[in-house]
């Protein structure tokens, strides 16, 4: 195109202060796809999970225990129009994009200014968590199930596609894997599909329910298979071109009794070849649930020696109150063990990771009391897992819940759930040794009595933990200390990110309806 | 006692996880006539006929009545049913009366209102819209700089959903004349922080010299972002910066019912108010259920 410097003269220039650096936060070269896919640079968080392992570790070690006392707020981001934001920021190349259904905006990561905004009509509230940029596109969901690829540098629309067969895509952050965007929702039932990251073009569909000549159709004992709704994102090993997700609960969701059996591939995680949408296996934690213990926590993907082997690891912190680590390779099961002391519906794990289920604990009309309470030991969001100290960091709540339902005859009986009113619900940030399973530090989030927010751990040994009520703190990752904190003002339900900009580490976190950008002071 | 024990109840319908017990939809009125364009045809000569007088020509007020469409954008609320609501019941304590006629004539006035109000999508202008993109690309050159599903420029705005954010009106004032934008009352207050639309030529020179020119896209007074005519991104702290300009007027032509033949400008504009994706049924909070 013809340069503007041609079009119009140079008029007025304005000249401001010393010339002594060069200008930051171009934005760069892009990655190509492949470096894209496999290993996004470490100064951008691309995807809900930071990484495609979701470990929501960052090689950045700006800010490091030895000086987060020093951090301080850099800017704040107002996303007017919403409620109470579940997004992970996603930063590329020194553009933070901030997502909702219906809506992009995109700000100047090192100060908060606007970029661009893309907003799609009607202006919704809803829910989500985030979006995911991916080489030169960002992508967004809208509110009637369209996928949108828009143009990381204006926000234009680069293709807008309906997703296929009527499914309706939720609010879980997109996932980009093997040049594809992987999406995923609830309705008519739990499904995940591909679409081409570069076209839109649709690729295929997975169904989280079985169809009749599907060996897992005789584990619904004659009824027919509903819900296992999948409303979180996933993680990619692009090794195997696997991609692994968990899904939610049975339904009915509160009486079992008209779905005899384990209702497969319900309350279970599973992996999937990127390439077709088939189950290459899965891992059902809570067979034939009746609390709503979903198994859309985050799969952490970790290769590790475990027991004296170097192996591919699943790790994950269950709603139903196991710590569960897998061979991502097939599912197998290694390892189980409970990461809240209140747990009472099973008294352990067999050798294949099976519940042990206690009896008495089905919901009733008087009401039934279990531990954990169908809120969850946790809940959908992100544990993180550090590789320098080979910790699983994750927000845990000890409490128990009390389950009723209308009618003991109804198949479909309506219900709800209470906090034991003797036993307050109390919210941690617990340590475990991702190995072992065993607990080595917690900390206690005073007030806290939810899951909420999600974590991320540093190279810098620290791991940046929200909390419910509006704190945010830096915790030492080795021993949990609290190293700086600050008060946001309103409730926490996201998950942070950390990047960085010119040299500069920032992290940002959604509270209410702000985003918060902190980083240490810069040089004068 | 036994009530306030109960601290923390969930009823919950279908869906799992923090989403269950989100609040509900709005009231349950729905015109019947949206996308008809014979009613709104017939709602225009209601609207002459009942509400001109007080409200104006074109619903953008009179002499005693407040304009009902204004503005440059597409109004955000107001809904179909609220204007059902205010025609029929009339507003206590002001001269707007309730109007007797039937639900099926108010409604095609608030039809007619609707078309006026709403996006381009909703009201398109007639022409040759394959023609119209032709032009776009050719003779118009509307592609050197702006973008369209991907082809075109990068340095004015996309205008891959134009006719889904801006009036037909609002596209031929763009391309006819040279203020065509509609500021808010000085003392409006805005809803929120607004994006630059400008797209106004910025001149950048870094501290080790070298010059980057292009479009901005936004500036405050610490910092300015902008494409570049290398079509990429930058954003600059302007303190690090040798010197930067930029020039407030837009690189838009607003003469092109002058350059382009009577027919081309015409099937131009059918194109461009046709540009766009209609907005979606609102759920509730206006989103998906059931997540």
């Amino acid at each position: 195109m013809t340069s503007i410097k041609h079009a119009v003269a140079r008029t007025v220039f304005v000249v401001l202060g010393v010339a002594s650096t060069t200008h930051v936060g171009t934005a760069g070269q892009a990655r190509t796809p492949d470096q894209a896919s496999t290993s996004p640079d470490p100064k951008d968080w691309v995807t809900y999970g930071g990484t495609y392992n979701s470990q929501r570790y960052s090689q950045l070690k700006q800010v490091t225990a030895a000086n987060a006392a020093r951090l301080q707020p850099k800017w704040v981001y107002h996303v007017a129009g919403t409620e109470e934001l579940e997004s992970t920021p996603i930063v590329l190349n020194g553009v933070m994009y901030i997502s909702g259904f219906n809506r992009v905006d995109a700000l100047d990561a090192r100060t908060g200014n606007i970029v661009w905004k893309y907003q799609r009509q009607p202006q919704v509230s809803t829910r989500q968590r985030g979006t995911v940029a991916y080489v030169d596109k960002v992508y967004v969901v809208t509110s009637d199930s369209h996928l949108v690829a828009l143009d990381a540098r204006t926000g234009g629309i680069r293709w807008d596609v309906k997703s296929e067969g009527g499914y309706a895509i939720a609010g879980g952050a997109p996932l980009v894997a093997d040049g594809k965007v992987i999406v995923s929702g609830n309705r008519p039932n739990g499904f995940i599909q591909a679409y081409d990251a570069a076209t839109g073009q649709y690729i295929w569909t997975w169904s989280a329910l079985p169809k009749p000549d599907d060996p897992a159709y005789a584990t619904w004992g004659g009824s027919t298979p509903a819900g296992a709704p999948i409303w979180v994102s996933g993680s990619y090993d692009p090794e195997s071109n696997l991609i692994y997700y968990g899904t939610g609960q049975p339904n009915p969701q509160w009486t079992g009794s008209g779905r005899p059996g384990d209702n497969l591939y319900s309350d279970s995680i599973v992996a999937l070849d990127v390439k077709s949408g088939a189950l290459k296996w899965h891992f059902q934690n809570t067979p034939h649930d009746t609390h709503d213990w979903d198994s859309l926590e985050a799969p952490v993907l970790v290769d590790a020696v475990f027991r004296g082997q170097p192996r591919k690891l699943l790790l994950q912190a269950n709603r139903n109150g196991f710590y569960y680590v897998l061979d991502r390779t097939n599912g197998e099961f290694l390892l189980g063990t409970p990461f809240v002391d209140q747990l009472d519906w099973a008294t352990g794990l067999d050798a294949k990771g099976r519940p042990i289920v206690a009896p008495g604990h089905e919901p009733t009309v008087k009401g039934t009391k279990t531990c954990p309470s169908t809120m969850g030991a946790t809940n959908w969001p992100p544990p993180t897992y550090s590789p320098d100290t080979r910790y699983f960091y994750v927000v845990a709540a000890e409490g128990c819940g009390v389950n009723v339902i209308t009618s003991s005859t109804t198949a479909d009986s309506e219900t709800g759930y209470y906090e034991s009113p003797h036993e307050p619900w109390q919210a941690y940030v617990r340590a475990i040794d991702a190995l072992t399973g065993k607990r080595v530090w917690e900390y206690k989030a005073v007030r806290s009595n939810h899951y909420g927010p999600g974590l991320l751990s540093t190279a810098g040994g620290i791991v940046f933990a929200p909390e419910q009520f509006g704190q945010v703190s830096v915790l030492d990752a080795r021993t949990g200390q609290s190293l700086w904190h600050f008060n946001t003002g309103d409730l926490i339900t996201a998950a942070p990110a950390t990047y960085s900009v010119d040299g500069q580490q920032y992290f940002a976190i959604a509270s209410g309806t702000n985003v918060f950008a902190f980083g240490l002071p810069e040089p004068r | 006692m036994k009530a306030a024990m109960l601290i923390v109840v969930l009823l919950v319908a279908s869906a799992s996880g923090p989403l269950i017990g989100q609040r509900g939809g709005g009231a349950g009125l729905t015109n019947p006539f949206l996308g008809n364009a014979a009613a709104v045809s017939e709602g225009e000569t209601l609207y002459n006929g009942n509400c001109a007088t007080c409200h104006g020509s074109g619903a953008t007020g009179g002499e005693t009545g407040p304009a009902i469409v204004s503005g440059d954008r597409v109004e955000i609320g107001g809904s179909d049913a609220q204007m059902f609501t205010i025609v029929k019941n009339g507003v206590t304590g002001t001269t707007m009366t309730p109007q007797r006629l039937p639900d099926s004539d108010l409604w095609k006035i608030v039809t007619y209102i609707h078309a006026l109000r709403g996006p381009a999508l909703d009201n398109p202008l007639p022409g040759d819209a394959a023609h119209g993109e032709a032009v776009f690309w050719g003779k118009g050159r509307c592609g050197t700089c702006h973008m369209l599903s991907g082809k075109g420029g990068l340095t004015a705005p996309d205008l891959s959903n134009i006719a889904g954010v801006r009036k037909s009106s609002s596209i031929v004032d763009a391309l006819t004349k040279q203020q065509h934008r509609v500021y808010g009352s000085g003392g409006a207050h805005l809803k929120s922080l607004p994006p630059m639309e400008s797209y106004l030529p910025v001149f950048v020179t870094t501290a080790d010299g070298k010059t980057i020119d292009g479009v901005l896209l936004n500036e405050d007074s610490y910092s300015l972002q902008m494409i570049g005519n290398d079509q990429q991104l930058h954003m600059f702290d302007k303190s690090k910066l040798r010197k930067y300009a930029v020039e407030r007027r837009s690189l838009m032509p607003t003469d092109y019912d002058k350059r382009l033949a009577p027919d081309e400008f015409k099937d131009l504009l059918a194109f461009l108010t046709r540009q766009g994706i209609k907005p979606a049924a609102a759920g509730r909070r206006g989103g998906p259920e059931g997540q």
